[in-house]
C-alpha cells in the first residue's frame, strides 16, 4: 500500500478489505489462554493429590495458589509474543472477554483465600465459575465447543459433593481438563485451519 | 450532485489506516504495517498527518526495550471517515444511475 489517489469503486474496496482483516477472531490462536490456565491447573491438581495422599498432610493446599502465579507468568509471555509478532489490536470483544476473565478471576481469588478461613465447597464454587465465564466467553465469539464446555463446567460444580477426601481434588482437575484444554486445543486447530 | 472527498483520507494508506482503526479501539505500529504491508517509514509519516488532522490519537509506550506507538481513531475522525464514505456513495449513486 502506498500513498497514491484512487478512484471511488478501489475506495470502497480497500475500506471493506481492511474492516474484513481487522476483524480478528479469537479462533485465530486464542485458544491459547484456555491451555495455560487448563494445563496449569490440571498439574497443579495433580500435585496436590500427590502430595497430599504421600503425605498426609494437607498444608499442600498452598499449592494452589501457585495457579495465578504460573498462569499469569504464562499469559504474559504469550500476549508479549503475540504482540511482537503479529502487532497489538484491542477490539470490543477482546475487551469484553479480558474483563469477563478478570472479575471472574479475581471473585476466584476471593473465594480461594476465604476457604483457608471458612469451610466451604471451594472446589465446586470454582468450577461454577469457571464454567459461567468459559461459557460467556464461548457465547461472545459464538463458538459451540467452548460453550458446551463452559456448561459441562457448570454442570460437574456438583461432581465433588458426589466424591470423598481427596478424590474431589483428582476430579476438579479432570473436569478442568475437559472444559479449558479441550476447547482450547479446538479453538487453535480451527484457527490454523482458516490460515492454511 | 457530487460530495467533495476529503483529500486526507482519499489516499491509499491513509485510507487504509483509517479502516482498520475504524473497526477496533485501537491498534499499533506493528499491527497497521502487517495489514497494510506498507512501509514503517511511510505509515509513520501518515500516521503523523492523521493526527495532525485530529483523526487519529497517537500513544507512545514500551515493550521491553522497543518502543511501542498504539493509535486510536477520534471521534472526528470517525465523522470524517463518515462523511468519506458518504461523498463516495454519492459518486457511486450517480454513475449507477
Amino acid at each position: 500500500m502506498e500513498e497514491k489517489n484512487l478512484n471511488e469503486k478501489a475506495s470502497l474496496e480497500l475500506i471493506s478489505q481492511m474492516i474484513t482483516n481487522s476483524r480478528r477472531k479469537l479462533e485465530d490462536g486464542n485458544g491459547i489462554p484456555f491451555l495455560i490456565w487448563g494445563y496449569t491447573t490440571f498439574c497443579i491438581s495433580l500435585a496436590v493429590f500427590f502430595f497430599i495422599n504421600a503425605t498426609g498432610d494437607y498444608h499442600y493446599h498452598i499449592l494452589w495458589f501457585l495457579i495465578p502465579v504460573i498462569g499469569s507468568i504464562g499469559m504474559f509471555i504469550s500476549k508479549r509474543s503475540k504482540v511482537k509478532h503479529s502487532g497489538h489490536v484491542m477490539n470490543f470483544i477482546e475487551r469484553v472477554i479480558g474483563n469477563i476473565w478478570m472479575v471472574i478471576g479475581i471473585a476466584g481469588f476471593i473465594v480461594s483465600v476465604g476457604a483457608f478461613f471458612v469451610r466451604i465447597p471451594i472446589l465446586s464454587i470454582v468450577l461454577l465459575l469457571m464454567g459461567i465465564g468459559t461459557a460467556l466467553t464461548g457465547l461472545t465469539i459464538k463458538f459451540k465447543p467452548v460453550i458446551i464446555s463452559g456448561f459441562i463446567g457448570m454442570a460437574s460444580c456438583v461432581v465433588p459433593f458426589a466424591l470423598k477426601g481427596n478424590e474431589q481434588i483428582l476430579a476438579f482437575g479432570i473436569i478442568y481438563l475437559i472444559m479449558m484444554v479441550v476447547p482450547g486445543h479446538i479453538l487453535n486447530y480451527k484457527g490454523r485451519k482458516k490460515h492454511v | 450532485m457530487f460530495k467533495e472527498l476529503n483529500p486526507l483520507l482519499h489516499s491509499e494508506l491513509r485510507l487504509g489506516i483509517m479502516s482498520i482503526l475504524i473497526s477496533v479501539e485501537e491498534a499499533d505500529f506493528v499491527y497497521i504495517r502487517e495489514k497494510t504491508g506498507a512501509t514503517a517509514g511511510n505509515i509513520s509519516v501518515q500516521i503523523d498527518k492523521l493526527s495532525e488532522a485530529g483523526y487519529i490519537e497517537v500513544s507512545k509506550g514500551f515493550l521491553g526495550k522497543r518502543t511501542r506507538t498504539v493509535c486510536k481513531i477520534t471521534e472526528k475522525g470517525v465523522t470524517a471517515f463518515e462523511e468519506y464514505v458518504e461523498a463516495l456513495k454519492s459518486y457511486l449513486d450517480i454513475k449507477s444511475k
